[in-house]
């Protein structure tokens, strides 16, 4: 087991003028869960494959286990990795996939069979060893690509979107065994998803990127709750937290964000850390709440243009008054509200985040957030 | 009761059924005749194979009355044919053993490795597979005296290795090219060399296209004429097709003999055909369907 560290890590392609990975510094710790979760296209995967040693690092530090392994090839990094297509050899049988890595490795055969018996209890793989490739399912085949990174019982895991390819039950529950599988084997293991609800469940941190950057690192609920900016307050949550934007306004003399026709008081935040014009407001779904269009307080009101009910509960697309913009509000499944009806939606104070316009960087507030 | 649920169908379907029973048949007929019309000229050597020429003449096309199989071994002893069947076993053996090594390994290059000037090797080696050979024939023969291989079988075996080598390097590139990245990632994080890859994944992977290729090359060079007969001249270096050739006198053709040749000519490509013909359709249709 090791510790991963990035050190100020560039990637650039030829031709092109934007690094499709920027001075991205992260500490992966001994025996840690770390996810790297982001959009298509941030450079997460390529962060992945440079660690993995698949892609040469342009600039900057890569250490494991304290060495620094920059222009070590992968095959000597001692590093296992599951891919999204799963890279099964098709030609060899499931023992053999297994087994193939630790033969180049020169283990002797007595420990390869021992090792391969008990990778393949682990996953439940016993009956399948003689099988092929084709001759299984999806899941399984997920398995046998987890399988023969266990096997080698390498320095650390890295996994690229290894749970993309299955269907929605069968997700959910290889989530739940990569999880046991982690506390089983107490192993550094790098996780590259673009699926926030995975990154939310099995990371012991997350590191969101965005256009190459690290955004913000930290631990799962400490992101959602206190987002570094309007990208990462955007990207976790389901469905993603409104951000609009509104003009900072004093009333009597507090100050507040003017919201087309609404207006939220903003008493959390020192009034010099307030930017002079305009700001981004947030507000997740789930927090604001359904209420008469005429209520008091601090309430944005609109016209529903669209009701979606999922079951469990029911989300509203709200156009909020005077241009503001539109939000989506989540809230009880019997309600009932058709597209037209005029509606107020409740902001609790606690619940709004707010971001520079310019900069789309949190704005902290004086008090701690729930 | 089947038979009375079926007797008694709508008028539709009864249509239906008439309408495929009529394109089957159909098509039937056109196997048949298409297999008629490539195996009867076959069959209708075989049977000149142990006649005598002098029974030929008189009846082209007339079963044999008493089966020549001497021929067979007249060919075979007299007419040095023994001799020729080693020659040509050598000479596309060896040919089709370099040049599948050697295309596959291009190939592999080719398809995977992003060296600059990649794009013009590949366009070069393709652009030579539109020129017909015929055309550097003579400058062949020339270079072949020059570096005393004329008349040898190891520079018709060179000779045939650089005719067949862009085909197949074209043939694999693309089916090699298919094979998805991940593999050889895979393999790599597995501690294995580009090398080690190449032999241990690429190879068995693409084993359907090179025995396409193994079985077109060996087929195309069995037969192959042209550049033997330039090039080759002592009855000792001579190839099968050369050896039958032998049989045609200036004013008197052993048809027979040329018969009882052919039949020993085609042997081991029927054996080759027989064993690989899954592997080779494998092959030609792969990636064709996901």
């Amino acid at each position: 087991m090791a510790a991963v560290h990035l050190e100020n890590i560039y990637k650039r392609y030829k031709g092109t003028p934007q690094p499709a990975v920027e001075d991205v510094s992260l500490a992966v710790q001994d025996g840690e869960f770390m996810v790297l979760l982001g959009p298509s296209g941030c450079g997460k995967s390529t962060t992945l494959r440079m660690i993995a040693g698949l892609e040469s690092i342009s600039d900057g530090r890569l250490a494991i286990d304290g060495r620094v392994v920059n222009d070590v090839p992968a095959k000597d990094r001692d590093i296992a990795m599951v891919f999204q297509s799963y890279a099964l050899y098709p030609h060899m049988t499931v023992a053999d996939n297994l087994a193939f890595g630790l033969r180049r490795r020169k283990v002797p055969s007595a420990e390869i069979d021992a090792r391969v018996r008990s990778a393949a209890d682990v996953l439940g793989l016993g009956a399948l060893l003689a099988r092929k490739p084709y001759a299984l399912s999806g899941g399984q085949r997920q398995r046998v690509a987890l399988g023969r990174a266990i096997v080698r019982e390498p320095k650390a895991f890295l996994f690229d979107e290894p749970l993309s390819n299955l269907d929605a039950a069968l997700r959910v529950r290889t989530r739940n065994e990569l999880v046991r599988l982690h506390k089983q084997l107490g192993a550094t293991m790098i996780y590259v998803t673009h699926d926030q609800v995975e990154a939310m469940t099995m990371g012991q941190r997350i590191c969101v990127m965005n256009n190459g950057r690290v955004a913000q690192v930290g631990e799962p609920l400490e992101v959602y709750r206190r987002p570094a900016d309007a990208f990462v307050a955007r990207f976790l949550g389901n469905p993603p937290m409104n951000v609009l934007k509104a003009a900072v306004e004093r009333r009597d003399g507090r100050p507040g964000a003017r919201l087309g026709g609404g207006w939220l008081p903003l008493s959390r935040w020192d009034a010099a850390a307030l930017p002079p014009a305009d700001v981004l407001v947030g507000m997740r779904p789930e927090e604001l709440q359904l209420q008469a269009p005429d209520a008091a307080g601090p309430v944005l009101r609109g016209a529903v243009v669209g009701v979606e009910p999922l079951g469990a509960e029911t989300l509203l697309l709200v156009e909020l008054d005077g241009g503001a913009g539109e939000v989506t509000a989540r809230v009880h499944r019997d309600v009932r509200t058709r597209p037209g009806d005029r509606v107020g939606l409740g902001v609790p104070e606690a619940a709004t985040y707010l971001f520079d316009a310019v900069t789309e960087k949190a704005i902290a507030a004086r008090e701690v957030q729930p | 009761m089947t038979e009375l649920a079926i007797a008694h169908p709508a008028a539709g379907s009864l249509a239906q059924s008439a309408t495929r029973l009529l394109r089957r048949g159909g098509l039937m007929a056109a196997v048949v005749l298409y297999t008629l019309y490539s195996a009867l000229p076959f069959f209708w050597v075989g049977t000149m194979s142990v006649r005598t020429t002098s029974e030929i003449s008189a009846a082209h096309f007339a079963w044999p009355e008493t089966f020549h199989w001497d021929k067979f071994r007249t060919a075979w002893v007299d007419s040095n044919f023994a001799q020729y069947f080693w020659n040509s076993t050598v000479v596309v053996a060896s040919a089709v053993a370099i040049v599948t090594l050697l295309g596959a390994a291009a190939a592999h290059c080719l398809a995977r490795y992003n060296f600059r000037g990649n794009r013009l090797v590949y366009f070069i080696l393709f652009s030579s597979i539109v020129f017909p050979p015929q055309i550097i024939l003579i400058s062949l023969f020339q270079v072949l005296v020059e570096y005393d291989l004329y008349n040898s079988r190891l520079g018709l075996t060179i000779v045939y290795v650089s005719l067949q080598l862009p085909l197949t390097v074209y043939l694999l590139e693309g089916f090699f090219a298919r094979i998805p990245q991940d593999l050889f990632d895979a393999a790599k994080m597995d501690g294995y060399s580009d090398f080690e890859i190449f032999w241990r994944i690429v190879i068995p992977v693409g084993m359907p296209a090179i025995a396409t290729t193994v079985i077109l090359n060996f087929i195309q060079l069995w037969n192959e004429f042209l550049f033997a007969v330039v090039l080759l001249s002592d009855q000792e270096s001579r190839t099968l097709p050369l050896g039958i050739r032998a049989y045609m006198g200036d004013y008197f053709q052993d048809i027979g003999m040329i018969a009882t040749g052919m039949m020993i000519a085609v042997i081991p490509v029927v054996v080759l055909y027989a064993f690989f013909s899954e592997k080779l359709i494998q092959g030609m249709t792969a990636g064709a369907v996901k």
